[in-house]
């Protein structure tokens, strides 16, 4: 099969996680009550739905509701309800309680639950509708006419290590579809693309991410409290970085334990991997997880930046919703909702659309004026300025959020608008402390990274070009090691890059196989050399629960 | 008699994995008082009588039958069928071998009785026979008994039990007879053939040579080469020898390459990271050499060498040919 | 020319494979699962073989429960013209003569020229099913094909033997042959055969009872036991009781 298959679609979605997944039951429903008919199909670079999927996580069922106003709490994919919560502080030996929590962190009525459960159901929901999922299938450029998008260019297959062909060779397939609706997550690589093209951040703060890693420990039977959800600030990360750490009961006695890390720290050193591991060193957690066996590991990147870091949403052709859009709740720590009511209001303007038959750009604006008038811009006004405020340190951080709470939002209580850095800028030169001197992996407890990179059940197929595009390797071996000592080595929580000895000087190897596709490099190298575009399709980690 | 060992020509001797079998018969019959009986057949059938009655096996019964002077997977398995119901054993064990693999479920279908198959031990409790197989690619063990009644096939995984540790003895050799007919043989063999192995099998190496980070540069390469044929092995390596581009990827073992249980899993210069334990584990005997007496490896080895890899194989690889010469 | 491939959905090479706690098998909700990889490469052979004669049906069909649709459906959308499902729970079914049995009650009225399997389940690593079917079924046989030729009321099957030995055979058709990994290239399905997996035929059936032969009394990880004897010495003499260990305790040399 050597031509290049040509499909005619009404709508795609690309990426199968909450937001296009709501965004097409919805479509689907709407289309179904005015009679018209029009094909939608959702585009997934993972081998199955879920299985790129990670979160914590703590839902907000507002927009599940929406969706599904007849099914009742019980039926819907949730762990459990959140049914104990604390916040704490945490030095190194331990634990204090904060006095209370602000309503505006609190999660009651929230349930705990897992991404991947999540988008699985949504998914099974969404083929029933009529809906097509290709699975396996990176969508790795968009198709123009001008300045029109009018689809979707998947990657080609079966391309070996120097890129050449390979017998089962197939190049990718050209997807066009009136309305190309992009939910490939956060910092999505098409997204990446059409941002640049067309300047959606004009006039917008930079985006900034964090990066969240985790594992689940199955724990002996009847131990762990599902809804129980805690989360804390201070150590490890201590002050100076953006984060905190989050631990919640699910069900079938596993906790799932993580730490966010804003991709906005000083230290080039900083290993959010490493982070993890120093937090399970608190005694609160070893009592907790010690008689347990870790089953899973996993690694993503999320939003931070807040409501002006939102780039402009459409363009003649295209939509951006979910994390690529950046619809996160940074202080709440909640974005799935947000998601998904953003792919809910996507596919209202395209079932407007594809009643008129126009899809220009100042016609799929009208995206952009619904999220504007809905309760998404509601909830992200209010916290505009939270991840801004972290710029002067976690107190810092958390005044300005406190004051926010009374002012709306507003920067330090006066300002509408605190500006920010993009977060790779923050980087700085020259050796830091190090922050692991004492950290020892035992294999047990304490993992070295290599090997949680193997219960993330990360798989690539092995004979292709890596994906990892890194525009100048000089800089890799005699810049980068002087300014930065190398912090890819560092920031990747799945042990891709690695500098080794080369003859006199050194060399990258880049172990692309052990990606997890969290997109942390493509968003911390301090020159911007590195772009991450999907590997084939099928390839990546095989998340089942995360 | 209770126990039937069938038995494969290896060009006029035993094959190595009959004589395991035995090994495996005589665990069995020792553990539950069992009788034991064994069974040749084929072009060299005289050969392998005399070869069997040297060993404690009970009695040898011949078939001498000009439809088995080849191999046909109907004309064994059919043999076998009439055998087992001639003598009414309870277990009859075979080797895992290509040749078993082909034939013996037919057996069981003709039958309707089951094969457990490829079970690397079987233990006795309180009368019943248990029987471990590996699971998942060798990354679980399982416990499976056949219920119902007997005849129960077996087959034993290579290198499972050893052909050294054999109980000799003298066993009296009885000619057998079975009806066949051509017609019930519905294929027509060629003559085998050897190939240049276009992928490199390592799953059915009994020595497998593999190498990590710590040979150092590819140049050091050619003194593992020399170690493995010096051994009559395989070469293989871990992940980071072939991402280095020193090997190819069809070397590799471990959760993204092949996973392997030889009887020797000689490993050099390897850390033990757990995408490379899950593909060797399941290996009879593990000898480790590395530097690092820290390296996770040691924990799963049998025999650990803290030292320089470098230093050792050469001098490993004379002492060997010294020996074979 | 009417082909049958026998498809098994089976835990990915790196998925997770948490133990039940009663010990009785892997806690499925956990599970990774894919297509078993020689199975692959059995549906690959199979429709090239239809490719190649221009005409004939590649039947997909497999057993189990609920969640094994998604490897007929990728049967399908790789190019198998309709798909048979015999549905019933797997779990603590290991015996080939039980399943076996499901597939020939499902299989005997359609008269196949042909039956493929893959060698083996990469979950329980049976390697019989293929060679029982073809037996109760009044087939010829042969397993680990690593190339495959057809004639005229005849397929020459390349077995795989030891140690990089192979052999012809001839069977007469119908035949069930079980394939080996690697005998060719497996295609990725396509957007429209995904799309157009959905509107061919899956029949579901429901098996009979069939008793069991052999049972999985318990799955559990391997100990390791191990009491790693350390050598030591001057490099010369670790070498002297490596050649020692080897000879004598090992038994290689």
């Amino acid at each position: 099969m050597s031509e290049r298959e040509v499909l005619d679609l009404d709508v795609l979605f690309v990426g199968a996680g909450p937001a296009s997944l709501a965004g097409a039951i919805h479509l689907k429903r709407l289309l179904s009550k005015s009679g018209t008919e029009a094909s939608v199909a959702v585009l997934e670079k993972a081998s199955e739905i879920g299985a790129h999927s990670l979160s914590g996580a703590i839902v907000d069922p507002r927009a599940l509701r929406e969706l599904f106003p007849d099914f009742p709490d019980t039926d819907l994919p949730f762990e459990a309800e959140v049914s104990e919560e604390h916040l704490y502080y945490l030095t190194e030996n331990k634990k204090i309680p904060f006095p209370f929590v602000p309503p505006s962190m609190s999660h009651h009525h929230c349930f705990v639950t897992s991404l991947g459960k999540l988008t699985r159901w949504l998914g099974n929901k969404c083929e029933n509708e009529g809906v097509d999922i290709f699975c396996g299938f990176a969508g790795t450029k968009l198709l123009y006419e001008g300045e029109q998008v009018v689809g979707v260019r998947t990657g080609d297959r079966g391309i070996d290590k120097n890129g050449e062909k390979k017998p089962q060779f197939e190049p990718g397939a050209d997807i066009r579809a009136k309305v190309v609706i992009l939910g490939e997550g956060t910092r999505g690589s098409l997204t990446k693309n059409l941002i640049d093209r067309h300047e959606l951040m004009q006039g917008c703060n930079p985006q900034v991410w964090a990066v969240g890693v985790k594992e689940l420990w199955q724990m002996p039977s009847g131990t762990v409290p599902p809804g129980y959800v805690a989360h804390t600030m201070g150590f490890p990360l201590g002050q100076a970085i953006f984060g905190g750490a989050f631990l919640y009961g699910m069900q079938n006695d596993i906790w799932d334990l993580g730490l966010v890390v804003g991709l906005d720290y000083q230290n080039p050193g900083v290993d959010s991997h490493h982070e993890l591991q120093r937090l399970k060193n608190h005694p609160w957690i070893r009592s907790l997880l010690s008689a347990g066996k870790m089953i899973a590991y996993g690694a993503k990147s999320l939003p931070e930046g807040g409501w002006y870091s939102i780039p402009k949403l459409s363009v003649g052709g295209a939509m951006l919703i979910g994390d690529s859009a950046g619809f996160m709740n940074g202080q709440r720590l909640k974005g799935i909702h947000l998601a998904m009511k953003s792919g809910m209001l996507a596919a209202e303007t395209t079932a407007e659309a594809l009643a008129t038959g126009k899809f220009s750009e100042s016609d799929l604006a009208d995206y952009d004026s619904r999220i504007a008038s809905s309760w998404i811009r509601d909830e992200l006004w209010k916290v505009r300025n939270f991840h801004q405020g972290f710029d002067r340190g976690l107190f810092g951080g958390l005044a300005n959020a406190g004051i926010g709470l009374f002012t709306g939002g507003r920067g330090w209580g006066i300002k509408n608008r605190l500006s920010s850095e993009a977060g790779h800028k923050k980087m700085q030169k020259g050796v830091k402390k190090n922050r692991y001197q004492d950290l020892q992996f035992d294999g047990t407890y304490l993992f070295d990274k290599v090997t949680d990179v193997y219960y993330s059940a990360t798989a690539h197929e092995e004979d292709q070009v890596p994906h990892l595009k890194i525009r100048d390797q000089d800089v890799c071996v005699s810049k980068c090691t002087e300014e930065y000592g190398n912090p890819c080595e560092k920031f990747c929580p799945a042990n891709v890059y690695e500098m080794l000895p080369d003859g006199d000087g050194q060399r990258l190897q880049i172990n692309f196989s052990n990606c997890v596709h969290c997109k942390t490099c493509d968003i911390m190298d301090p020159y911007q050399i590195i772009d991450w575009v999907p590997p084939e399709g099928g390839d990546g980690p095989v998340w089942v629960n995360l | 008699m209770d126990i039937l060992i069938v038995l494969e020509d290896n060009n006029g001797k035993i094959h190595r994995m009959g004589l395991e079998s035995i090994a495996a018969a005589q665990k069995l019959a020792n553990g539950m008082s069992l009788s034991m009986g064994t069974l040749v057949m084929g072009a060299n059938g005289n050969a392998l009588a005399e070869e069997a009655s040297k060993y404690n096996v009970g009695e040898v019964l011949k078939i001498n039958n000009e439809h088995l002077s080849s191999y046909s997977s109907d004309g064994y398995a059919e043999t076998v069928k009439q055998v087992i119901e001639q003598e009414n054993p309870t277990y009859v064990i075979f080797g895992h071998t290509y040749q078993v693999r082909d034939y013996a479920p037919k057996v069981s279908a003709k039958l309707m009785k089951p094969f457990l198959v490829d079970n690397v031990d079987v233990s006795t409790n309180e009368g019943n026979a248990v029987f471990t197989k590996q699971m998942f690619n060798a990354k679980l063990f399982s416990d499976v008994i056949p219920t119902g009644d007997g005849p129960y096939l077996i087959s034993f995984q290579s290198a499972a039990f050893s052909s050294e540790k054999v109980d000799l003895g003298s066993a009296a050799v009885r000619n057998c007879t079975v009806n066949l007919d051509v017609s019930m043989i519905r294929t027509e063999s060629e003559e085998p053939f050897q190939e240049e192995a276009g992928g490199i099998d390592l799953t059915s190496a009994d020595i497998i040579v593999s190498i990590g980070r710590g040979i150092g540069k590819e140049e050091n390469i050619p003194l593992a080469v020399e170690l493995s044929k010096a051994l009559g092995g395989e070469l293989a390596a871990s992940r980071p020898v072939v991402d280095s581009g020193w090997l190819p990827s069809a070397h590799q073992i471990g959760s993204s390459g092949q996973s392997v249980s030889p009887k020797l899993y000689l490993a050099l210069g390897i850390s033990g990271a757990i995408q490379h334990v899950v593909g060797m584990k399941g290996s009879k005997n593990i000898v480790t050499i590395n530097k690092d007496p820290d390296a996770p490896i040691f924990e799963i080895s049998d025999y650990g060498v803290v030292g320089d890899i470098l230093e050792i194989i050469p001098k490993l690889t004379e002492a060997i040919q010294a020996l074979k010469n | 020319m009417k082909i049958a491939v026998l498809v098994k959905q089976v835990p990915g090479a790196d998925s997770p494979l948490p133990i039940q706690s009663n010990q009785n098998w892997v806690d499925e909700g956990a599970v990774a699962f894919i297509m078993n990889e020689s199975d692959n490469y059995a549906l690959e052979e199979a429709l090239q073989i239809r490719e190649s004669m221009g005409e004939g049906e590649v039947v997909a069909v497999s057993l189990g429960p609920d969640r094994i649709q998604k490897v007929i459906r990728e049967a399908l959308a790789k190019g198998a013209d309709r798909a048979i499902h015999i549905q019933m729970d797997t779990e603590g079914v290991i015996d080939p003569l039980v399943t076996a049995s499901h597939f020939a009650h499902a299989l005997k009225e359609e008269n196949f020229d042909l039956i493929f399997t893959g060698l083996q389940s990469d979950d329980l690593g049976m390697g019989q099913t293929g060679i029982i079917l073809g037996e109760m079924l009044g087939m010829a046989t042969a397993s680990l094909a690593m190339a495959t030729e057809l004639g005229d009321g005849k397929i020459k099957v390349k077995r795989e033997l030891e140690a990089g030995w192979f052999q012809w055979v001839s069977l007469t058709l119908p035949a069930s042959v079980s394939i080996q990994s690697g005998l060719n290239t497996p295609r990725y399905p396509s957007l429209k055969g995904i799309m157009g997996a959905k509107r061919k035929e899956l029949k579901v059936v429901t098996p009979n009872v069939v008793d069991a032969t052999q049972s999985l009394e318990r799955v559990y990880l391997p100990k390791s036991e191990k009491q790693t004897v350390m050598i030591e010495g001057s490099a010369d003499q670790i070498v002297e009781k490596l050649v020692e260990t080897f000879r004598n305790e090992i038994k290689v040399l």
